[in-house]
């Protein structure tokens, strides 16, 4: 296996989970045989991030913290190709998902996956999920400390945790280490925020009780600073807390965002702090050696910094419009002089949101072998990442993207959309998600016209439990089924940019799903006539209120 | 063509077990992937009946259900809901193949 700049599997790791896999093998020769029931084997298979959609099995494959080595993409296409239909699902999770998956397949699969350090536990059930963060970690300008490197301390912890296997409910953890958030963190069960105090010392802003789905709740900070070496006994003492307190009886109401809410956040504050004072010194008490070793683990890349001007890079922007629109929509700073951070936009007009081919996953791993360090990442919006280009190799990126149908310059625009798989695949979903998100960025594809549009989150979820996000939609776009008829329902003003978190507002009646497209060109036009200088869309919704966007979408609709 | 969309018309539906492809209860009591074979139910007690049987065929399906259907003149039969459309005529948009670089 080459070199990585991130956590690499332990003999304890690669037995638990070579275990497991042997374990689920059993287990489905079981039910093939007829020794299981249905009943008996669901609980099993959903450990093993295998569901039962509406066509097919789908098996969701943790990516932990979005970060993927290139063999790793490369043993995902294989997989995807000789298990699956070839193609693969990215998810707002930064998992990847495989809706063709045969169950008398699946534990070759997971097997495969576990050649290469991956699996599929706590990607289902009632339990701690893959932990999310930052896709930018570990190269973005403005990071104050890579939070993978907790993510993986999350990670170990969480993993087959006993008293932590049957919570109440799903429990979703996301960290970043930026003040710049793109992990969306306030709308996580517990959202953690890596910050430098006064002192100089960093730790955690604790934020606790946020989530999306039925009932959106923005977070509450139960700690304003944690020490670092502290955060295992503190998330401890919160799941203990949800896991005594939180509801059972109410699926809908099972979330700790429920209990947050209705015993508020002081309360709750109390209870963990009391449950905290009897364990903050106990074995979960991180020492730090243990911290460094894992962070070891994580060590940046060396790079040689390099002219932070590139002579081709800038022949080729005046040369080349839609390179130079690349550069300013899909290629941010990066922390060392001479290098960028590229997204791969899986957007290209017309597409399924977070879809790709073996063949375009083999593919970027070949770009991100030969041009950023073999590390790629998953981000919560659907895209890959290369964390770590030089800026000189810009436009053969930029190029060889091209080749992919992944050099859309659009990310953060009106067509990089979030959209959840939607009734096409999902057992769970009311409304189609995906035709949706190809109509509007079929649509709004024209580059110069979305750059004149600017920044404008579209997110849509084919149901309420809003897997595509549309709660924090700058437009929520949420799928509804009135009388066997698809409807969807327009939001204004969602946000997770941090300190302007916000929960969208719905605009006014559902429309068809003929008039999507309408509805959505209407929201735009009001933007664009009364927007002031610089003004994202957002803004100018904050600015001047939902009524002149109403007014325009009824009218069109 | 006249068709009877009175909601009273069933088949029996499953995901296969080894699979989860989508099946449908034959008239011989098998399990097939063609939606034309389905045994039709057209009254409350046949779709009683139906369900039963379905059950008693679950060995190598899951979670059996009834499915509301139209029929027309010619004998073909559509499910009535969206879900159940597009269980039985897939996806509604053209997913990307394996080796393709560029979605078309």
């Amino acid at each position: 296996m080459p070199d990585t700049h991130f956590y690499r599997y332990d003999d304890y790791d690669k037995t638990l989970v070579a275990e497991r896999v042997d374990q689920f093998r059993d287990q489905v020769r079981r039910r093939i045989a007829g020794e299981l029931t249905e009943e008996q084997f669901k609980p099993l298979r959903l450990t093993n991030g295998l569901y039962l959609q509406l066509h097919a099995y789908m098996l969701r494959i943790a990516i932990p913290y979005g970060t993927l080595a290139s063999h790793q993409l490369r043993k995902l296409a294989e997989i995807s190709r000789k298990y699956d239909r070839g193609y693969g699902h990215f998810t707002t999770r930064q998992n990847l998902q495989l809706n063709w998956i045969k169950l008398e397949d699946a534990p070759d699969a997971l097997a495969a996956l576990a050649e290469v350090d991956m699996h599929a536990m706590q990607t289902s059930g009632n339990c701690i999920r893959n932990v999310t963060a930052d896709h930018f970690a570990g190269a973005a300008i403005d990071e104050i400390e890579d939070p993978r490197i907790w993510c993986e301390i999350v990670r170990q912890w969480s993993t087959l945790h006993p008293e932590f296997s049957f919570l109440p409910r799903k429990f979703k953890i996301a960290i970043t280490g930026s003040p710049n958030d793109r992990a969306a963190v306030r709308v996580h069960d517990i959202g953690l925020r890596l910050w430098q105090n006064e002192q100089g010392e960093v730790g955690f802003e604790v934020i606790v009780g946020g989530g999306l789905g039925r009932t959106p709740m923005i977070g509450k900070t139960l700690r304003e600073f944690l020490p670092r070496d502290e955060l295992l006994a503190y998330l401890e003492a919160t799941l203990r807390v949800y896991n005594r307190y939180g509801r059972r009886d109410n699926l809908y109401k099972a979330r700790i965002k429920i209990l947050v809410h209705e015993i508020g956040a002081e309360k709750m504050r109390e209870e963990v702090e009391a449950e905290y004072a009897s364990m903050r010194d106990s074995a979960l008490r991180l020492p730090a050696e243990t911290i460094e070793a894992i962070a070891r683990q994580f060590a940046p890349p060396v790079l040689a910094e390099q002219p932070a001007i590139s002579g081709k890079v800038e022949a080729l922007r005046l040369e080349d419009r839609d390179f130079a629109l690349w550069l300013k929509s899909n290629v941010a700073p990066h922390r060392v002089q001479g290098y960028a951070i590229v997204t791969a936009s899986l957007k290209p007009a017309g597409s399924p949101p977070g879809d790709a081919s073996a063949a375009q996953m083999e593919g970027v791993a070949d770009i991100a072998d030969a041009y950023s360090q073999g590390e790629i990442r998953v981000s919560h919006e659907q895209n890959l990442i290369f964390p770590h280009v030089a800026i000189e190799d810009l436009p053969v990126v930029w190029l060889a993207l091209g080749r992919l149908g992944f050099a859309e310059a659009n990310v953060g625009k009106i067509t990089d959309i979030i959209a959840c798989p939607g009734l096409d695949y999902c057992a769970l979903a009311n409304a189609r998600s995906i035709p949706v998100a190809q109509r509007i960025s079929t649509h709004f594809a024209g580059l110069a016209q979305q750059h004149d549009i600017g920044d404008l989150k579209i997110k849509i979820s084919g149901c309420i439990n809003a897997c595509g996000h549309h709660h924090v939609g700058h437009i929520g776009i949420l799928g509804v089924d009135k009388n066997g008829v698809e409807l969807y329902q327009l939001s204004l003003g969602g946000d997770v940019d941090f300190g302007k978190t916000a929960i969208g507002t719905i605009l006014g009646p559902a429309v068809t799903a003929d008039k999507v497209v309408e509805a959505v060109d209407a929201l735009v036009a009001t933007y664009l006539d009364t927007r002031s200088a610089g003004e994202r869309f957002v803004d100018t919704y904050r600015r001047i209120g939902a009524k002149p966007f109403k007014e325009r979408v009824y009218a069109a609709v | 063509m006249a068709k009877n969309l009175s909601g009273e018309l069933q088949v029996a539906s499953a995901n296969r077990l080894v699979d989860g492809m989508v099946v449908w209860l034959d008239d011989a009591g098998q399990w097939t992937d063609r939606l034309e074979r389905a045994a039709i139910a057209r009254d409350p007690r046949g779709s009683e009946i139906l369900l039963e049987r379905a059950r008693a065929e679950s060995f190598t399906v899951v979670d059996p259900f009834l499915v509301a259907v139209s029929e027309d003149d010619a004998g073909v039969i559509e499910p009535l809901s969206l879900r159940e459309k597009i269980r039985a005529s897939g996806l509604t948009f053209d997913a990307i193949a394996a080796e393709a670089v560029r979605y078309a």
